[in-house]
Protein backbone atom coordinates (compact mmCIF):
# COMPACT_ATOMS: atom_id res chain seq x y z
CA UNK A 1 0.00 0.00 0.00
CA UNK A 2 2.77 2.51 1.06
CA UNK A 3 4.84 1.81 -1.98
CA UNK A 4 1.93 2.78 -4.27
CA UNK A 5 0.93 5.77 -2.25
CA UNK A 6 4.17 7.04 -2.58
CA UNK A 7 4.78 6.22 -6.28
CA UNK A 8 1.58 7.87 -7.56
CA UNK A 9 2.37 11.45 -5.70
CA UNK A 10 5.89 11.83 -6.67
CA UNK A 11 5.02 10.27 -9.83
CA UNK A 12 2.06 12.61 -10.49
CA UNK A 13 3.59 15.60 -8.50
CA UNK A 14 6.36 15.38 -11.12
CA UNK A 15 4.24 14.99 -13.96
CA UNK A 16 2.31 18.06 -12.89
CA UNK A 17 5.77 20.21 -12.83
CA UNK A 18 7.30 18.32 -15.96
CA UNK A 19 4.01 19.95 -17.95
CA UNK A 20 4.60 23.43 -16.69
CA UNK A 21 8.37 22.90 -17.72
CA UNK A 22 9.47 23.41 -14.25
CA UNK A 23 12.08 20.62 -13.50
CA UNK A 24 13.88 22.22 -10.65
CA UNK A 25 10.35 22.98 -8.76
CA UNK A 26 10.06 19.48 -8.10
CA UNK A 27 13.62 18.54 -7.22
CA UNK A 28 13.08 21.62 -4.62
CA UNK A 29 9.75 20.64 -3.32
CA UNK A 30 11.25 17.17 -2.83
CA UNK A 31 14.47 18.60 -1.11
CA UNK A 32 12.29 20.93 0.69
CA UNK A 33 10.11 17.50 2.39
CA UNK A 34 13.29 16.01 3.88
CA UNK A 35 14.50 18.70 5.23
CA UNK A 36 11.04 19.02 6.97
CA UNK A 37 11.27 15.79 7.89
CA UNK A 38 14.78 16.22 9.94
CA UNK A 39 12.96 19.43 11.30
CA UNK A 40 9.95 17.92 12.71
CA UNK A 41 12.68 15.46 14.21
CA UNK A 42 14.19 17.73 16.02
CA UNK A 43 11.60 19.65 17.40
CA UNK A 44 10.18 15.81 18.13
CA UNK A 45 12.84 15.17 19.83
CA UNK A 46 12.04 17.11 23.22
CA UNK A 47 8.97 16.13 23.55
CA UNK A 48 10.08 12.81 22.96
CA UNK A 49 12.74 12.17 25.65
CA UNK A 50 10.52 13.64 28.19
CA UNK A 51 7.72 11.50 27.70
CA UNK A 52 9.73 8.04 26.81
CA UNK A 53 11.53 9.33 30.60
CA UNK A 54 8.45 9.97 32.24
CA UNK A 55 6.83 6.59 30.84
CA UNK A 56 9.74 4.46 31.92
CA UNK A 57 9.79 6.16 35.91
CA UNK A 58 5.97 5.23 35.20
CA UNK A 59 7.43 1.13 34.37
CA UNK A 60 10.16 1.07 36.81
CA UNK A 61 7.31 1.71 39.64
CA UNK A 62 5.15 -1.32 38.57
CA UNK A 63 2.26 1.01 36.96
CA UNK A 64 2.85 0.51 33.43
CA UNK A 65 1.69 -3.45 34.55
CA UNK A 66 -0.75 -2.36 36.22
CA UNK A 67 -2.60 -0.25 33.66
CA UNK A 68 -2.16 -2.86 31.20
CA UNK A 69 -3.56 -5.62 32.91
CA UNK A 70 -6.27 -2.90 33.56
CA UNK A 71 -6.89 -2.17 30.21
CA UNK A 72 -6.24 -5.25 28.57
CA UNK A 73 -10.13 -6.91 29.11
CA UNK A 74 -12.14 -3.53 27.54
CA UNK A 75 -9.18 -3.02 24.83
CA UNK A 76 -10.02 -6.87 23.59
CA UNK A 77 -12.97 -5.41 22.07
CA UNK A 78 -11.14 -3.45 19.66
CA UNK A 79 -7.82 -5.22 19.78
CA UNK A 80 -7.57 -8.63 20.59
CA UNK A 81 -3.57 -9.12 20.65
CA UNK A 82 -3.21 -5.88 22.22
CA UNK A 83 -0.87 -7.85 25.12
CA UNK A 84 2.16 -5.81 26.21
CA UNK A 85 0.73 -2.37 24.26
CA UNK A 86 -2.24 -2.06 25.71
CA UNK A 87 -0.35 0.15 28.70
CA UNK A 88 1.03 2.60 25.43
CA UNK A 89 -2.49 2.17 23.50
CA UNK A 90 -4.24 3.25 26.58
CA UNK A 91 -2.09 6.37 27.14
CA UNK A 92 -1.57 7.35 23.40
CA UNK A 93 -5.44 7.34 23.31
CA UNK A 94 -5.76 9.39 26.26
CA UNK A 95 -2.84 11.96 25.49
CA UNK A 96 -5.11 12.25 22.27
CA UNK A 97 -8.20 12.97 24.26
CA UNK A 98 -6.82 15.48 26.41
CA UNK A 99 -5.24 17.13 23.79
CA UNK A 100 -1.68 16.18 24.24
CA UNK A 101 -0.18 15.77 21.03
CA UNK A 102 3.51 16.03 21.82
CA UNK A 103 3.04 12.92 24.25
CA UNK A 104 0.45 10.97 22.23
CA UNK A 105 3.28 10.71 19.50
CA UNK A 106 6.17 8.46 21.95
CA UNK A 107 2.96 6.72 23.46
CA UNK A 108 2.09 5.69 20.03
CA UNK A 109 5.53 4.78 18.72
CA UNK A 110 6.01 2.67 22.11
CA UNK A 111 2.74 1.02 21.19
CA UNK A 112 3.63 0.18 17.80
CA UNK A 113 6.55 -1.26 19.02
CA UNK A 114 5.05 -3.40 21.22
CA UNK A 115 2.34 -4.81 18.79
CA UNK A 116 5.14 -5.37 16.02
CA UNK A 117 5.94 -8.94 15.33
CA UNK A 118 9.04 -7.91 13.24
CA UNK A 119 7.85 -9.11 10.10
CA UNK A 120 7.47 -6.01 8.50
CA UNK A 121 3.69 -6.40 8.29
CA UNK A 122 0.88 -4.82 9.86
CA UNK A 123 -1.13 -7.10 12.27
CA UNK A 124 -5.12 -5.99 12.71
CA UNK A 125 -4.41 -4.36 16.01
CA UNK A 126 -1.40 -2.48 14.69
CA UNK A 127 -4.42 -1.17 11.06
CA UNK A 128 -6.83 -0.87 14.17
CA UNK A 129 -4.44 1.46 16.25
CA UNK A 130 -3.86 3.90 13.32
CA UNK A 131 -7.41 3.78 12.31
CA UNK A 132 -8.88 4.71 16.07
CA UNK A 133 -5.87 7.02 15.71
CA UNK A 134 -7.18 8.93 12.51
CA UNK A 135 -10.57 9.30 14.02
CA UNK A 136 -9.31 11.96 16.04
CA UNK A 137 -11.48 11.91 19.20
CA UNK A 138 -10.24 14.71 21.39
CA UNK A 139 -11.99 16.78 24.48
CA UNK A 140 -11.10 20.17 22.95
CA UNK A 141 -10.14 20.75 19.74
CA UNK A 142 -7.52 23.33 20.81
CA UNK A 143 -5.81 24.23 17.94
CA UNK A 144 -9.34 24.96 15.81
CA UNK A 145 -10.64 26.64 18.93
CA UNK A 146 -7.38 28.72 19.19
CA UNK A 147 -7.93 29.73 14.71
CA UNK A 148 -11.51 30.92 15.73
CA UNK A 149 -10.50 32.73 18.61
CA UNK A 150 -8.02 34.62 16.74
CA UNK A 151 -10.35 34.94 13.59
CA UNK A 152 -12.61 37.02 16.00
CA UNK A 153 -15.57 34.28 16.75
CA UNK A 154 -18.01 35.28 18.78
CA UNK A 155 -18.28 31.45 19.93
CA UNK A 156 -15.37 30.04 19.15
CA UNK A 157 -16.51 26.48 21.27
CA UNK A 158 -19.98 26.36 19.17
CA UNK A 159 -17.89 23.86 16.97
CA UNK A 160 -17.03 21.45 20.18
CA UNK A 161 -20.18 19.38 20.24
CA UNK A 162 -20.29 18.88 16.52
CA UNK A 163 -16.66 18.08 16.55
CA UNK A 164 -16.66 15.31 18.83
CA UNK A 165 -19.70 13.38 17.51
CA UNK A 166 -18.17 13.59 14.14
CA UNK A 167 -15.23 12.27 15.75
CA UNK A 168 -17.11 9.50 17.34
CA UNK A 169 -18.57 8.93 14.35
CA UNK A 170 -15.06 8.22 12.42
CA UNK A 171 -13.91 5.79 15.47
CA UNK A 172 -16.84 3.85 14.77
CA UNK A 173 -16.63 3.74 11.22
CA UNK A 174 -12.55 2.99 11.80
CA UNK A 175 -13.45 -0.44 13.98
CA UNK A 176 -16.07 -1.43 11.23
CA UNK A 177 -13.84 -0.88 7.98
CA UNK A 178 -10.88 -2.48 10.40
CA UNK A 179 -13.00 -5.65 10.68
CA UNK A 180 -14.11 -5.89 7.07
CA UNK A 181 -10.88 -4.79 5.39
CA UNK A 182 -9.03 -7.02 7.50
CA UNK A 183 -10.43 -9.64 5.40
CA UNK A 184 -9.44 -8.32 2.80
CA UNK A 185 -6.00 -7.14 2.71
CA UNK A 186 -4.04 -9.95 3.54
CA UNK B 1 -8.40 23.99 29.10
CA UNK B 2 -7.21 25.20 33.31
CA UNK B 3 -7.90 21.72 34.82
CA UNK B 4 -5.93 19.59 31.99
CA UNK B 5 -2.91 22.67 32.49
CA UNK B 6 -2.67 21.64 36.07
CA UNK B 7 -3.64 17.78 36.19
CA UNK B 8 -0.77 16.88 33.69
CA UNK B 9 2.69 18.30 36.06
CA UNK B 10 0.72 16.78 38.76
CA UNK B 11 0.03 13.68 37.37
CA UNK B 12 4.28 13.66 36.96
CA UNK B 13 4.92 14.78 40.13
CA UNK B 14 2.82 12.47 42.00
CA UNK B 15 4.58 10.03 39.86
CA UNK B 16 7.76 10.90 40.96
CA UNK B 17 6.38 10.54 44.21
CA UNK B 18 5.30 7.52 44.15
CA UNK B 19 8.18 5.76 42.44
CA UNK B 20 10.34 7.43 44.71
CA UNK B 21 8.71 5.28 47.67
CA UNK B 22 8.63 2.32 45.36
CA UNK B 23 12.48 2.49 45.58
CA UNK B 24 13.07 3.25 41.83
CA UNK B 25 15.85 5.61 40.95
CA UNK B 26 14.11 7.81 38.61
CA UNK B 27 17.06 9.55 37.49
CA UNK B 28 17.97 6.51 36.43
CA UNK B 29 15.19 5.32 35.04
CA UNK B 30 14.33 9.10 32.99
CA UNK B 31 17.63 8.93 31.88
CA UNK B 32 17.31 5.11 30.25
CA UNK B 33 13.80 6.01 29.05
CA UNK B 34 14.99 8.97 26.82
CA UNK B 35 18.04 7.32 25.60
CA UNK B 36 15.65 4.97 24.09
CA UNK B 37 13.87 8.09 22.09
CA UNK B 38 17.53 9.42 20.39
CA UNK B 39 18.07 5.92 17.92
CA UNK B 40 13.72 5.95 17.29
CA UNK B 41 13.50 8.82 16.29
CA UNK B 42 16.81 8.88 13.83
CA UNK B 43 15.11 5.34 12.86
CA UNK B 44 11.74 7.28 12.32
CA UNK B 45 13.00 10.33 10.15
CA UNK B 46 13.81 8.05 6.26
CA UNK B 47 9.95 7.55 6.51
CA UNK B 48 9.17 11.38 7.57
CA UNK B 49 11.63 12.35 4.73
CA UNK B 50 9.83 9.60 2.13
CA UNK B 51 6.37 11.26 2.80
CA UNK B 52 7.17 14.63 3.54
CA UNK B 53 8.53 14.72 0.36
CA UNK B 54 6.14 13.03 -1.29
CA UNK B 55 4.19 15.62 0.31
CA UNK B 56 5.63 18.39 -0.59
CA UNK B 57 5.99 17.94 -3.68
CA UNK B 58 1.97 17.43 -4.71
CA UNK B 59 1.26 20.23 -2.81
CA UNK B 60 3.68 22.33 -4.46
CA UNK B 61 2.62 21.55 -7.65
CA UNK B 62 -0.86 22.23 -7.47
CA UNK B 63 -2.15 18.77 -8.31
CA UNK B 64 -4.36 18.92 -5.02
CA UNK B 65 -6.07 22.28 -6.91
CA UNK B 66 -5.71 20.51 -10.00
CA UNK B 67 -7.59 17.38 -8.78
CA UNK B 68 -10.81 19.19 -6.16
CA UNK B 69 -11.17 21.07 -9.51
CA UNK B 70 -11.60 17.78 -11.70
CA UNK B 71 -14.19 16.95 -8.17
CA UNK B 72 -16.09 20.07 -8.20
CA UNK B 73 -19.19 17.98 -9.96
CA UNK B 74 -19.63 15.43 -7.67
CA UNK B 75 -18.90 17.60 -4.64
CA UNK B 76 -21.40 20.17 -5.91
CA UNK B 77 -24.16 17.81 -6.42
CA UNK B 78 -23.41 16.89 -2.23
CA UNK B 79 -23.75 19.94 -1.24
CA UNK B 80 -20.89 20.65 -0.25
CA UNK B 81 -18.80 24.48 -0.66
CA UNK B 82 -16.33 24.62 -3.05
CA UNK B 83 -14.47 26.16 0.07
CA UNK B 84 -14.17 23.06 1.66
CA UNK B 85 -12.92 20.72 -1.14
CA UNK B 86 -9.49 21.85 -0.70
CA UNK B 87 -9.42 21.55 2.84
CA UNK B 88 -11.32 18.05 2.78
CA UNK B 89 -8.43 17.17 0.21
CA UNK B 90 -5.66 18.51 1.87
CA UNK B 91 -6.60 17.59 5.18
CA UNK B 92 -4.98 13.60 4.95
CA UNK B 93 -1.75 14.84 3.64
CA UNK B 94 -0.77 18.55 5.92
CA UNK B 95 -1.87 19.66 9.41
CA UNK B 96 0.01 23.05 9.50
CA UNK B 97 -1.47 23.43 5.60
CA UNK B 98 -5.31 22.40 6.42
CA UNK B 99 -4.85 24.88 9.56
CA UNK B 100 -3.60 27.65 7.80
CA UNK B 101 -6.19 27.16 4.79
CA UNK B 102 -8.65 27.07 7.93
CA UNK B 103 -7.35 30.75 9.05
CA UNK B 104 -8.01 31.60 5.25
CA UNK B 105 -11.69 30.39 5.66
CA UNK B 106 -12.27 31.83 8.72
CA UNK B 107 -11.14 35.44 7.74
CA UNK B 108 -13.39 35.42 4.23
CA UNK B 109 -16.29 33.52 5.46
CA UNK B 110 -16.18 34.57 9.21
CA UNK B 111 -15.58 32.18 11.65
CA UNK B 112 -19.44 32.11 12.58
CA UNK B 113 -20.93 31.62 8.97
CA UNK B 114 -22.31 28.19 8.03
CA UNK B 115 -19.03 27.40 5.80
CA UNK B 116 -16.63 28.79 8.88
CA UNK B 117 -18.18 26.32 11.30
CA UNK B 118 -18.20 23.31 9.01
CA UNK B 119 -14.40 24.26 8.35
CA UNK B 120 -13.47 24.09 11.91
CA UNK B 121 -15.29 21.02 12.61
CA UNK B 122 -13.81 19.28 9.37
CA UNK B 123 -10.15 20.60 10.86
CA UNK B 124 -11.01 19.08 14.36
CA UNK B 125 -12.64 15.76 14.01
CA UNK B 126 -9.90 14.49 11.54
CA UNK B 127 -6.15 13.81 11.21
CA UNK B 128 -3.38 14.05 8.99
CA UNK B 129 -3.44 10.33 8.44
CA UNK B 130 -0.65 10.28 5.91
CA UNK B 131 1.83 12.18 8.33
CA UNK B 132 0.70 9.83 11.17
CA UNK B 133 0.80 6.25 9.10
CA UNK B 134 4.59 7.11 8.11
CA UNK B 135 5.57 8.30 11.72
CA UNK B 136 3.66 5.19 13.40
CA UNK B 137 4.31 2.59 10.52
CA UNK B 138 8.38 3.73 9.90
CA UNK B 139 8.93 3.79 14.22
CA UNK B 140 8.96 -0.03 13.64
CA UNK B 141 10.13 -0.91 9.90
CA UNK B 142 6.52 -1.62 8.45
CA UNK B 143 5.83 -1.45 4.98
CA UNK B 144 3.29 -3.45 4.10
CA UNK B 145 0.16 -1.15 5.95
CA UNK B 146 -2.27 -3.77 4.42
CA UNK B 147 -5.91 -2.21 5.53
CA UNK B 148 -4.33 0.50 7.96
CA UNK B 149 -4.92 3.38 5.76
CA UNK B 150 -7.84 2.37 3.59
CA UNK B 151 -9.27 2.05 6.79
CA UNK B 152 -8.09 5.67 8.21
CA UNK B 153 -9.40 7.35 5.21
CA UNK B 154 -12.67 6.13 4.97
CA UNK B 155 -12.62 6.56 8.68
CA UNK B 156 -12.05 10.32 8.15
CA UNK B 157 -14.36 10.44 5.76
CA UNK B 158 -17.54 9.51 7.65
CA UNK B 159 -15.84 11.99 10.46
CA UNK B 160 -16.10 14.99 7.37
CA UNK B 161 -19.56 13.74 5.85
CA UNK B 162 -20.99 13.65 9.57
CA UNK B 163 -19.36 16.73 10.43
CA UNK B 164 -21.08 18.86 7.24
CA UNK B 165 -24.24 17.32 8.21
CA UNK B 166 -23.82 18.65 11.67
CA UNK B 167 -23.54 22.30 10.69
CA UNK B 168 -26.24 21.98 8.17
Amino acid sequence: MMKWIFGIMTVMGIAVFIARGDGAGALNALVKGGESAVELSISLAGAYMLWMGIMKIADEAGLINKLAKLMKKPLRLVMPDAGDAAAPVTLNLAANFFGLGNAATPFGIEAMKKLDRGDGRASNDMAMFIALNSSAIELLPTSVIAVRTACCSASPYDVVLPTFIASVAAALAAIISCRLLGRVFK
Amino acid sequence: MKAANIAVPALVGILIVYALIKKVNVYKAFVDGAAEAVPQLIAILPYLAAMLGAISLLRASGAVEFFTGVMRPVTDRLGISPALVPLIALRPFSGSASLAMLKDILTEFGADSRVGRAASVLVGSTETVFYTTAVYFGAVGVTKTRHAIPAALISGAVGAAVGLLLVR
